[in-house]
Formats: structure tokens, C-alpha cells, sequence
């Protein structure tokens, strides 16, 4: 059962960075075809938002990992 | 030229995805599974091209220090017993602090010392006025004045507001490099990956914490505590929030630097490890054959690596640079009432 809800968590928990960053990547490539020249800044702040999410689900990775390994 | 390149390339894949397999065959008949979280753990020995390089132990148990050269030496002098792999004092009693050097603490020392030796070396160059006063010289200083100025510019005048930045630079500069280094290593023939440990990012994000609270404005404690321009009901609840606020960002920055480098080693690792499972499910030819579909996507997860490696190094001085420059800021004008957090 532990090794169910690990991978049931890991794939919930890619589902919704999936969604997150494909919306950050939307509205990057978006602005940057409006305004090309602000490419540079565009990519910075999404880089940079890209990040934040993807923390919030690796910590649902690891959270998933110590299921499987300690639970 | 590039079609003895090419040829090159295909005799290289076709025996890299041939001696895993015939090696896999030897292995699955030697019934040793792949053990894929001991290759990212922490170890009490390198193993370098083939030795077995053993470190010391060094160990705080029942208030008396015990030092030894290796494992092996610590069970032979009889006060301790191995259990389950680790080590536990023979007389029942428990180990207070294990303070034994690990692989991952040598590739940090590693990853430290040449960062220090770059930066010092590079510095005695610009001293001497090589890159002042004439163009910088060679591909080496060149690569370190790129990567210079780009943490100076694009990562701390970016983010940390009017001069204070200059003052952060060094740690920047340093924690990216060093951090560059340290998942690259993990990439080499032996290597391990020293971000691949809690315990090394942790420490990396506490030192961004400490740094962080240390500069921080009157303006920062101020949104911490008394939130400025709502009405004091409020503040009951927001105060614990940006208190807890303030640990979970370097937490966050650990554990993102952490799990993006164990799980690109663990990913390496199933890859590879799925020749081995074809070759004991369906037998040789089927292992050999899969080898060569799963090769070259090793190859290419390995580039991917490399290149989230230097991403990862990037995305952690960054929001280094982010969170000292938040805290650091100061506000002018609260008067408005509804100035939004920065």
C-alpha cells in the first residue's frame, strides 16, 4: 500500500508542476513572440518562477521517496 | 572528417551497448541485485578506478573520542560491531556524534578547493593587471570573467537593490561555482554528488539564511512582525505566517537543489539498470539488444544532467540573490496603506 500511495503522490505531484510550468512556458514564449525585445527579462522571470514551482513538487517527490524507503 | 566523426561515434555506442550486456549476463548469473539508492548514499570509502580508498572514522561515543583509518580497523580494534552496515559500539552504548569523513565530504572539499583555487589564482592575474589594463588573456580567464560578470550583473545588481550588492558578490560567485563543480562531479567515472545529500544543501541554504536574516533591513523585520498597513487583527495572522515564511525559503532551496540531483543520478541508474532487467527476463540477446535503444538515452539523460547541473547551480544563487534582496530592501513609503509585499 505505502509503494501505491508513493506512486500515486509522484505522479499527482508531476501532474501539477506539468500544468505549472507549461503555463509558464505559455505566456514566456507568448510575450516573448509580443515583445521580442524583452526576451532576456522574460526568461529570467521565468526561470526563476519555473524554480519555485518545481521546489513545491520535489518536495512532494521526496515526501514520495521516504514513503517507499521508510514507510 | 565528419564522416570518421560519425563512424567514430556509432563503434563507440555499439560497445558501450555491448559490454553492458554481456556484463549484465555476468552479473544477473552472479545474482548481486543493482543496488540503485547505494549508489547516490553517502559511503565511508571512494572507490577509484578500481581501489578501494578507505576514510577515517571518526566517531564521539560515551563522551570519549575513537579514531581509525577505516571501517575495517574500528570493528578490528573491538569497540565497535557492524550492524546492518553501520557502526555501533560493541558495549551497547550509542555513537553521540559520528564526525567521519565521507565521500561526499571529500568531493565538497574537492569542489571547495578548486572554487578557492580559481578565484585566487584569477586574482593574483587581474592584480598583476592582466584584464584591467590589457584584454583578458587565454580561454581559462576569459570563461572566468564571463562567468563573473554574468553572477555580478544578471544575478546580484538584478536582484539586490542599489549598491549593497557588491558586498554579496563573493558569496555568489562562490556558491555558484562551488556548486557547479560539486554536480559535475557526480557526472565523472567514481564521482559522487555532493548535492546529492540533504546535508550539503542544507547547510549551502542555512549559510543563504544566515546571511539573508544578517543583512536584512529595519523594513524586513518590520513586515515580519508588524505588518505594515493592515488593520492589527490581521497581523495575528500574518505574523506566524511570514515567520514561518522565513525558514521555509531556505528549506525550499535545499530540498529543490537536493532531490533535482538525486533524482537525475537515481534516473541514470534505472536507465542503466534496465538492460539488466531485460537480460534476465528474456536472456542475452534481447539484453544486448535493448542496450542499444538505451545507451544513447543514457547519453542523452547524461547531457540533460550537465546541463541542469550548471541550471541548478544558477536557480540556487539566484534565489539567493532574490531572498537577500528582498530582505535587505527598504521600503520608503507605507503611508499609502496598501503597499503590496514585495
Amino acid at each position: 500500500m505505502g509503494l501505491l500511495a508513493a506512486g500515486i503522490g509522484a505522479g499527482i505531484a508531476a501532474v501539477g508542476a506539468g500544468i505549472g510550468i507549461g503555463m509558464i512556458g505559455k505566456s514566456a514564449t507568448e510575450s516573448i513572440a509580443r515583445q521580442p525585445e524583452a526576451s532576456g527579462d522574460i526568461r529570467g522571470a521565468m526561470i526563476l518562477t519555473a524554480a519555485l514551482i518545481e521546489g513545491v513538487a520535489l518536495i512532494a517527490a521526496i515526501v514520495c521517496l521516504l514513503i517507499v524507503f521508510l514507510g | 572528417m565528419l564522416r570518421a566523426c560519425r563512424r567514430l561515434l556509432i563503434t563507440t555506442i555499439l560497445l558501450f551497448a555491448i559490454v553492458p550486456g554481456s556484463w549484465a549476463q555476468q552479473a544477473s548469473s552472479a545474482e548481486s541485485p543493482i543496488d540503485v539508492v547505494g549508489k547516490v548514499q553517502d559511503h565511508n570509502s571512494l572507490d577509484v578506478a578500481g581501489l578501494h580508498i578507505s576514510l577515517p572514522r571518526i566517531i564521539l561515543a560515551d563522551g570519549q573520542w575513537y579514531f581509525y583509518g577505516s571501517t575495517e580497523s574500528a570493528v578490528e580494534s573491538g569497540n565497535f560491531v557492524q550492524e546492518n552496515g553501520a557502526l555501533v559500539p560493541s558495549d551497547g552504548s550509542e555513537i553521540t556524534i559520528d564526525m567521519s569523513i565521507t565521500s561526499h565530504l571529500v568531493f565538497f572539499w574537492i569542489a571547495i578547493a578548486l572554487t578557492l583555487l580559481i578565484t585566487l589564482v584569477m586574482a593574483r592575474k587581474y592584480k598583476r593587471g592582466a584584464g584591467r589594463k590589457t584584454e583578458p588573456k587565454g580561454w581559462f580567464q576569459n570563461l572566468f570573467e564571463i562567468t563573473f560578470v554574468f553572477v555580478r550583473d544578471e544575478i546580484a545588481k538584478n536582484n539586490i537593490p542599489d549598491e549593497k550588492f557588491r558586498k554579496f558578490v563573493p558569496y555568489l560567485f562562490a556558491v555558484f561555482v562551488g556548486i557547479t563543480f560539486m554536480n559535475l562531479f557526480g557526472l565523472l567515472p567514481w564521482g559522487a554528488t555532493a548535492t546529492a545529500d540533504i546535508t550539503v544543501t542544507g547547510i549551502l541554504a542555512l549559510f543563504t539564511f544566515l546571511i539573508t536574516q544578517w543583512n536584512a533591513s529595519k523594513d524586513h523585520w518590520k513586515h515580519v512582525f508588524a505588518f505594515p498597513g493592515v488593520p492589527w487583527p490581521m497581523r495575528i495572522i500574518l505574523t506566524p505566517i511570514e515567520i514561518i515564511g522565513l525558514f521555509t525559503k531556505p528549506f525550499a532551496l535545499a530540498v529543490r537543489l537536493f532531490a533535482n540531483m538525486l533524482s537525475g543520478k537515481i534516473m541514470i541508474i534505472c536507465m542503466l539498470g534496465l538492460i539488466f532487467i531485460f537480460t534476465d527476463f528474456f536472456g542475452t540477446a534481447v539484453g544486448v539488444g535493448s542496450s542499444l535503444l538505451v545507451v544513447p538515452l543514457t547519453v542523452a539523460l547524461y547531457v540533460l544532467k550537465a546541463f541542469v547541473g550548471i541550471l541548478q547551480a544558477y536557480i540556487f544563487t539566484l534565489l539567493s540573490a532574490v531572498f537577500i534582496g528582498m530582505a535587505a530592501e527598504e521600503h520608503e513609503h507605507h503611508e499609502e496603506g496598501i503597499e503590496a509585499h514585495a
